[in-house]
């Protein structure tokens, strides 16, 4: 009898060397390491100027896009990847001019590591309060990364 | 790969030489017990043949389960009821409720059947369970393996067939059952009232149930690499209740019997509150003021049925017809939130679907003479679904679908039967176009309200078949099979073109998939005598184009773009199960699964399937006590389930690691009289381990399993 849980015991081993030997699936890394990252939490930017986006993209995977997103927070909601909470301005309801920002930037083929810069403008007119600024990335597998941070526009 | 193929070709030889000089006894007690659950079998030698007659009953690996089995496995669901299964495994889908897997194929490749129809919900979706209620039926039939002759499209992994077929053997007679779950504070009551007069049967079922949030064994959980602190360890809003009810009359004479059912299952339960969606949202709710109410967001479902069963007899020939009428409305509920271009929408329905679904089925089996025995049958069925909501995911529809099929059984010898079928189906599905209710800008200057989904008019055609063998020898039986089945797209994968804004991507259908294809190769190997039995499944399955959302690395609207293409898959696998009476009151059972899974083409060739099963096995010892006391036995059972890690991924999930929970299961049969009570307990995770599923669908957002859990559940029968 011994012999049969034995070779169960046995079988049982041999599948799982099996079932562990396939390499795993990474996303991007959107980070600060090594430069001076902009926007950090809780920036404060002024209407009629432009935030100078700058963030590094990193993966173990050539890189596909990215894609930058502002939209407003005026119903107190939070993010993912937000490192500490900021004072937030009483909720509000959002006017035809709160400002929304949406775009996708490729990443030219063949990357690992990627300097990702943008400017973006702030309309004047713009509806001030608090924004959320969101960056996320993929690579040529599809995998995605997140990042999101809270910024105000006075 | 290779290691695999290895694995899956060594194992038979090793299960064979190890199988050889070792006595045995008949499979585990539970497996056994018939259609109605008052009978206890005693006598091993009637257990040994039963098991015999079912194995030899097809050449498709099937498992049948009575209620008995449900009751000493009692779980939340009765999917979970049914892991215990090799192959079967149980998604968990949060909110008490569970989506069926059998191999690895859930949603929409497999086929959940209720009395002989094909159950019609919205099984496509990520968070849609099952609407059955689960202490209404008797006896329970798994098939593993491609069944597409009798059920047409889906029947891919196999079918789950669930039969409320109890004919009452009294006057009066009826069971109550109490339970509740420690984990989620469920508490629930379910009782059946039923009676025959002379041919003449009626029953009536209902079933009522509570349940609090769940409790996981973690403090907070990571969503996004954002802390979420849980109260009390609670997973916020997960709280819900189902209602269900049946009525059945019937007439049993001696070569006619017929039944019409009406029945009617709701359930509504919370989403877990902080993860609904991309967003973590900062809710004016308090959620944690009551761990029993559902607040937004929630669904509610409920499935309504009307079932018609008629069979005659007469000499050789069988003659059943099965009609059904279903009405599936399911609701989800949201905060309306602004996101990307739409504005706050106007209230909180997000979604909303009614389908409903007509079946018939027609079925002659004739017996020519003592060998052959042919069934022939032609299915056909209507489904018609409608949407509302502000958030779109999937068109309106119509699907006619019609099938029909020949089959014929040749016993060459007693134990050598061979059978071979051949069906034909023909499928059409009419689409329907959508518009989103608000504006998208399109250019600097322009804005339009952008179409989802466009009108499509498809019709599939697809010609399937399967042979198969079983052979009985000494202790052996053997069983072969080889079969084609496949599946029709279904309208999201065909039509949806938008932000699923549940799990926040752009997925995009492909109106020109064409039906997907599976080719199966299934084997049964059982050996067994009055002390161990073993049963030794392997299967390998190719798919020529497994239809499959494909992540890419572009971005539409700022929401990752997913779309639906074909690629071609190799899937093999096998189960284990042996079982050891080591004394007459004390057996051991040892079951094991693997399933390997890979993509031979397409963009992530080389990649494995989304939810592939990891490797698991269970160790179980089992002490019966009270065995010769009749009508007030009793068991003890410890088991240790291990599952292995998962590194085998497809973006974007994440690696699993492996766990494994100690559980323990016990019952009691109370005999007064005529009339039993049997308690069953049947405590899960008894360390209260922290782990994740791979094959949930909180997985994605880093929800562990739930913690301990201890159901008890009594019944009383009369």
């Amino acid at each position: 009898m011994k012999k049969i849980l034995f070779s169960l015991a046995a079988v049982a081993a041999l599948l799982g060397m099996v079932s562990c030997s396939t390499e795993s699936v990474e996303v991007p890394v959107i980070t600060d390491l090594g430069i001076t990252a902009n926007p950090v939490d809780c920036q404060v930017y002024n209407r009629g100027d432009s935030i100078y986006f700058h963030y590094r993209i990193t993966g173990h995977e050539e890189l596909g896009s990215y894609n930058l997103e502002i939209h407003n927070n005026f119903d107190h909601h939070t993010h993912g990847t937000q490192g500490q909470t900021c004072a937030l301005d009483a909720k509000k309801d959002p006017q035809k001019n709160a400002f929304y920002y949406n775009q996708d930037f490729v990443i030219p083929r063949g990357n690992k590591d990627y300097d990702a810069r943008q400017s973006i403008y702030i309309p004047a007119n713009a509806q001030p309060g608090d924004y959320h600024f969101v960056i996320r990335a993929t690579n040529s597998q599809g995998g995605q990364g997140i990042r999101a941070m809270a910024i105000k526009i006075k | 790969m290779n290691k695999a193929l290895l694995a899956f070709v060594l194992s038979p030889v090793c299960m064979t030489a190890l199988a050889d000089n070792h006595t045995s006894k008949a499979p585990s007690a539970p497996l056994e017990v018939g259609v109605d659950s008052s009978i206890v079998m005693q006598d091993l030698t009637v257990l040994g043949n039963r098991q015999k007659d079912i194995q030899m009953r097809s050449s498709v690996n099937t498992i049948s389960i009575g209620k008995e089995f449900l009751q000493n496995n009692f779980s939340g669901s009765l999917m979970q009821s049914l892991r215990g299964i090799p192959g079967v495994k149980a998604m968990s889908i949060g909110s008490g409720q569970s989506k069926p897997t059998i191999r690895g194929l859930g949603f929409n490749r497999m086929v959940v059947t209720e009395d002989g129809i094909k159950h019609e919900g919205q099984q496509w979706g990520d968070d849609h369970g099952l609407e059955i209620d689960q202490f209404a039926i008797d006896h329970i039939d798994v098939v593993k393996g491609p069944a597409a002759l009798l059920y047409g499209s889906d029947a891919i992994g196999g079918v789950i067939n669930l039969y409320s077929n109890y004919i009452p053997t009294k006057k009066f007679q009826g069971a109550v059952s109490l339970f509740g779950r420690s984990n989620n504070e469920s508490v629930g009551l379910s009782a059946r009232l039923q009676g025959i007069t002379g041919g003449f049967y009626w029953k009536a079922n209902t079933t009522l149930i509570d349940y609090a949030d769940y409790r996981v064994p973690t403090n907070s959980i990571q969503y996004f690499s954002y802390d979420i602190p849980l109260k009390d360890k609670l997973l916020r809003n997960t709280a819900g209740l189902e209602r269900d009810g049946s009525v059945t009359l019937g007439y049993k004479g001696i070569n006619f019997h017929t039944e019409l059912k009406l029945s009617d299952a709701y359930t509504k339960s919370g989403f877990f509150a902080n993860a609904h969606g991309l967003e973590v949202r900062l809710s004016s709710i308090d959620y944690d003021k009551s761990r029993r109410d559902i607040d937004l967001p929630y669904q509610s479902v409920n499935h309504f049925k009307v079932m018609s069963h008629t069979v005659y007899q007469e000499g050789q020939l069988a003659l059943e017809l099965n009609l059904a009428y279903q009405n599936n409305h399911r609701k989800e509920l949201t905060e309306p939130i602004a996101h990307g271009y739409m504005p706050t929408p106007p209230n909180s329905l997000e979604r909303e679907f009614k389908k409903d679904t007509y079946t018939a089925n027609l079925m002659t089996r004739y017996d020519l003479n003592e060998r052959h025995s042919l069934s022939a049958g032609v299915n056909g069925e209507y489904q018609h679904n409608r949407r509302a909501g502000w958030g779109f995911i999937i068109p309106d529809f119509e699907t006619t679908s019609f099938g029909a099929y020949a089959f014929d059984r040749y016993t060459i010898k007693k134990d050598l039967i061979v059978n071979a079928g051949v069906r034909y189906d023909h499928v059409r599905t009419n689409i329907h176009s959508y518009t989103d209710w608000f504006k998208t800008p399109v250019s600097a200057t322009d804005t339009i309200y952008k179409e989802r989904s466009q009108d499509l008019c498809r019709s599939f055609n697809s010609l399937t078949w399967s042979a198969g063998i079983n052979y009985a020898t000494a202790g052996w039986i053997l069983k072969a099979n080889i079969g084609k089945s496949f599946r029709v797209p279904i309208p999201k994968e065909l039509g949806t073109d938008g932000v699923n804004y549940h799990i926040f991507r752009y997925e995009k259908g492909n109106p020109n998939l064409n039906p997907e294809e599976s080719y199966q190769l299934d084997a049964g190997i059982h050996w067994g005598n009055d002390r161990l039995t073993i049963q030794f499944d392997p299967y390998l399955n190719y798919f020529p184009n497994y239809i499959y959302m494909n992540p890419t690395p572009n971005y539409y609207e700022g929401l990752q773009w997913y779309y639906y293409t074909q690629s071609r898959v190799i899937r093999c696998g096998f189960e284990l199960q042996a079982d050891w009476k080591i004394l007459p009151s004390l057996s051991a059972e040892f079951k094991g699964e693997y399933l390997y899974a890979e993509q031979l083409s397409g963009e992530k060739k080389g990649y494995t399937l989304p939810f592939s099963t990891p490797w698991s096995a269970d160790a179980t010892l089992r002490y019966a006590f009270c065995r010769k006391n009749v009508g007030n036995e009793g068991f003890v059972a410890m088991n240790m389930h291990v599952t292995g890690r998962q590194n085998n991924i497809v973006p974007p999930e994440k690696p699993t690691p492996g766990y494994y929970t100690l559980n323990l299961t016990a019952g009691k049969d109370f005999a007064f009289g005529e009339r039993t009570l049997r308690l069953s307990l049947n405590a899960e995770n008894l360390l209260n381990r922290k782990y994740y599923d791979h094959t949930s669908f909180y997985r994605l957002i880093d929800v562990p399993e739930p913690g301990r859990n201890v159901a008890l559940i009594a019944t009383f029968e009369f």
